[in-house]
């Protein structure tokens, strides 16, 4: 890496008053540094040219502005960095404080910057009470709900913050409080088009909330009336019988011929995921059944190529058409698993995975779909060569 | 009861004065008659303000509304009197009176935002009880111009664009009224209503066009049929005067060969509206009218399957009992003849009762008009004794019924029936 004095010349060579292709050469450098984990590891032991770089997201040149954003981006998405950054560099207010302005050009680079921060739980704790006191989480979601906000961001990664944001309880209760109307503004978002991120982050966001069983019942009311927000995706053109239609939830009755399903298999887990979740009380069991989601999910496995999301589907109609469990064990999420049999499961489950890999052609494929959503995750968690 | 002089005649006085009363009337007395009515003149024991103030009748009322409305005072204390006379009369439910005083009050711009505002809200308020949906919302969206976090403005707006059926603007409404007023219940439960209907709305929609093309691909399959049996279909004048089975008519979807072929082809001209269809078999069914030219009568079968033959029919129709206008007793189900019309050429061809309808419209010379075929049903007897005889058959025109020397070239014709 750097010796100690080469340091002091970088570091001196980002202040404002620098000649810009001078602090456009220093910061280039400090960006190829992020750009991987041993120089990230290295930045990690200079806060100074951190805090400098932050200050330097104040200059004048969008190039330069743009090159400190791409570096903090790198910084961010290793987890080793978050405590330099959020305790040293206190970036947290700033970047609030910018993502809540209209105007501001980069309000993008900050969302994925506070994504990264909120992956793992320690740091999305301290990044949710900046927030509550900087702006408020509402303020998040009603900046995320406007479309044309920022005219010159996206803001789609909002999405994925929120996701990670709803890890920590005291965030899913405040996206679930009855006196608002806070988790009712995302739901038309599970089927935006335009981007398979903004999707993506509200998918799990309302997956992360559906842990929360105390709220089910208000979940699949007419309060919220979450249940046809995640079938939509799910559902195909494939025409139903009258008697099925008319059973369903209205926005699901009549689809017209060309209704696409979700392109994504990760975000068509997600969704099984969630409904899984809400049979986990009785309540919720009876509603999906009475809301004839099994004919939804029967189409919807005929169509399904992908073995894992296969799985998924398979796990949600058993519940959906097997027999009510035993008394004392209707909450499927407060039953005790007795150790030797949490054991047993844990081998079923593994052998499971086995079995899936196990086939040939498949493998390969997967693999090869693997290495593309590696990619494709590296380049979302914004790591930026 | 000033000097002592007085005081000494004042027990006189006193007493002269209350002999009065034992001989003269009180003035000014109410009648004994009419004295509730008189009560409730005085405007301190009126119990409901009379619709119109009429000074010479209600002086003292009059002098009040005067004091109230005079112009003399300031615009904002004036708008104010007149908002809560508008108040007054919206209690009563007297919405059009509310909507004149608040408008007066409007009128006055007295500079007052928040008046003005509230007087707005509450014409809206006004004009919503009497249904008139638009004013309020106007009303409704000029408030929330000058105080865009007023409440009231906010719901009252909702529920107008809900009343409109414009749901999506009452969304909006209310999620504009939710960022200032982010827990208030009304605005959240105006908000869900509205998400609900738009959602119906929109099931409706698109159950409509499900509909819709299913009639749509059903009357396509139904003139496949009909083309693929080589069954022809007449051009006939479109008849402009019926309104109501013309829904082909509306029917933008279709292309243009089949619109032209329904509307010309099978527009049924019946009054009983019936027309050709397709049942889940494959096979077509007809309305055909019989027609009986020796007696100017008519029959109409409204489903004649193509593959049943006219025999069964006729036994059915003539076989249990003779119609009522056979007053010969001739028309038995094995005298009968049947024939179908070739307008073009004027003549008539037989059918042996023995086909089915679809051999017989499938003829060449067959064309099925208004969407009905006819048939031409007469006795045999005019052949059995060999005369020939004109008869007026369904167009009008007078043809021959071929005499028994020509029968054996006609039989030829029907050999392919």
């Amino acid at each position: 890496m750097l010796s100690d004095s080469e340091t002091a010349e970088l570091l001196s060579f980002l202040t404002p008053a620098t000649r810009p292709d001078v602090k456009g050469q220093a910061t280039e450098c400090i960006l190829g540094l992020s750009g991987h984990r041993d120089g990230c590891r290295f930045l990690r032991t200079k806060p100074d040219l951190i805090v400098a770089l932050f200050a330097l997201t104040s200059d004048p040149s969008v190039a330069i502005v743009k090159n400190c954003y791409h570096i903090l981006i790198n910084l961010s998405a290793d987890e080793t960095l978050h405590q330099v950054l959020v305790a040293d560099v206190k970036v947290l207010p700033v970047l609030l404080k910018n993502l809540l302005d209209p105007e501001y050009l980069f309000s993008d680079q900050i969302c994925t910057i506070l994504s990264n921060l909120t992956r793992h739980e320690k740091t999305c704790k301290t990044v949710f009470k900046v927030l509550q006191e900087e702006a408020g989480l509402a303020q998040l979601v009603e900046i995320f709900c406007t479309e044309g906000y920022n005219k010159n961001a996206k803001l789609h990664y909002l999405g994925p913050l929120l996701s990670n944001l709803t890890q920590l309880p005291e965030a899913r209760n405040y996206m679930m409080d009855k006196d608002r109307c806070v988790i009712q503004r995302l739901l038309p978002f599970t089927q935006f088009q335009a981007s398979t991120v903004r999707r993506g982050g509200v998918i799990g966001t309302l997956r992360n909330c559906c842990f929360d069983y105390a709220h089910h019942e208000w979940l699949l009311s007419e309060a919220v009336d979450i249940l046809p927000f995640l079938l939509l995706p799910l559902a195909g053109p494939e025409e139903l019988s009258d008697e099925e239609n008319e059973g369903l939830p209205v926005d699901l009755q009549y689809l017209p011929e060309d209704k696409k399903r979700e392109d994504d298999p990760d975000i068509r887990k997600m969704l099984l995921e969630t409904l899984l979740l809400l049979t986990a009380t009785k309540a919720g069991r009876q509603t999906l059944k009475d809301k004839n989601v099994y004919p939804i999910m029967r189409e919807f496995h005929r169509w399904e190529k992908d073995v894992h999301v296969t799985a998924a589907c398979e796990k949600l109609v058993q519940v959906l058409i097997g027999d009510e469990p035993e008394q004392g064990m209707e909450n499927l999420m407060e039953v005790e698993i007795p150790e030797d049999v949490e054991e047993k499961l844990k081998e079923a489950d593994a052998k499971e995975q086995q079995e899936l890999e196990k086939e040939p052609e498949k493998r390969q494929e997967e693999e090869k779909e693997e290495e593309k959503r590696r990619t494709d995750r590296e380049q979302e968690s914004g790591l930026i060569k | 009861m000033a000097s002592s002089a007085v005081q000494s005649d004042s027990d006189d006085g006193m007493d002269e004065f209350m002999d009065k009363f034992k001989t003269q009337r009180y003035k000014n007395a109410f009648s004994e008659d009419g004295w509730e009515e008189e009560f409730n003149k005085i405007p301190m024991f009126m119990k409901t303000a009379p619709e119109e103030i009429d000074p010479k009748k209600y002086p003292e009322l009059a002098c009040l509304q005067a004091i109230i409305h005079d112009e003399d005072r300031p615009p904002g204390e004036q708008a104010k009197s007149l908002k809560d006379e508008g108040n007054a009369f919206f209690k009563e439910k007297n919405y059009e009176k509310a909507i004149l005083s608040y408008t007066a009050g409007l009128k006055k711009k007295c500079g007052d935002q928040d008046l003005d505002t509230v007087l707005l809200t509450n014409r809206a308020a006004a004009h919503f009880h009497l249904g008139n949906m638009r004013s309020a919302l106007n009303d409704a969206a000029s408030a929330k111009k000058i105080k865009p976090d007023h409440l009231k403005a906010l719901i009252r707006g909702a529920q107008c664009c809900i009343a409109l059926r414009n749901f999506s603007e009452s969304i909006q409404w209310c999620d504009e009224g939710l960022k200032v007023h982010p827990t208030d219940k009304k605005l959240q439960e105006l908000r869900a209503s509205a998400d609900k209907h738009k959602r119906a709305a929109e099931r409706d929609a698109r159950k409509a066009k499900v509909k819709e093309k299913k009639l749509h691909g059903e009357k396509e399959a139904l003139l496949a049929a009909i083309k693929d049996r080589g069954i022809k279909l007449l051009q006939s004048v479109k008849p402009r005067r019926y309104g109501s089975d013309s829904e082909e008519d509306e029917d933008d979807g279709s292309s243009a060969a089949i619109s032209q072929l329904s509307l010309d082809g099978l527009s049924s001209q019946e009054v009983t509206g019936a027309q050709v269809f397709l049942d889940e078999q494959g096979s077509l069914h007809w309305p055909v009218l019989f027609l009986y030219p020796e007696h100017q009568q008519s029959d109409f079968i409204s489903a004649f399957c193509e593959s049943s033959c006219f025999v069964d029919h006729l036994a059915v129709m003539f076989g249990e009992e003779l119609p009522p206008w056979d007053t010969d007793r001739k028309y038995h189900p094995q005298n009968l003849q049947l024939f179908f019309e070739d307008e073009e050429k004027e003549t008539l061809y037989q059918i042996n009762p023995e086909t089915s309808l679809l051999k017989v419209l499938q003829h060449k010379r067959f064309f099925v008009k208004a969407g009905t075929p006819s048939i031409i049903v007469l006795k045999t007897w005019y052949f059995n004794l060999g005369t020939s005889c004109r008869v007026r058959t369904t167009s009008g025109k007078e043809a021959d019924v071929l005499s028994h020397a020509t029968r054996q070239c006609f039989f030829r014709k029907v050999q392919h029936i």
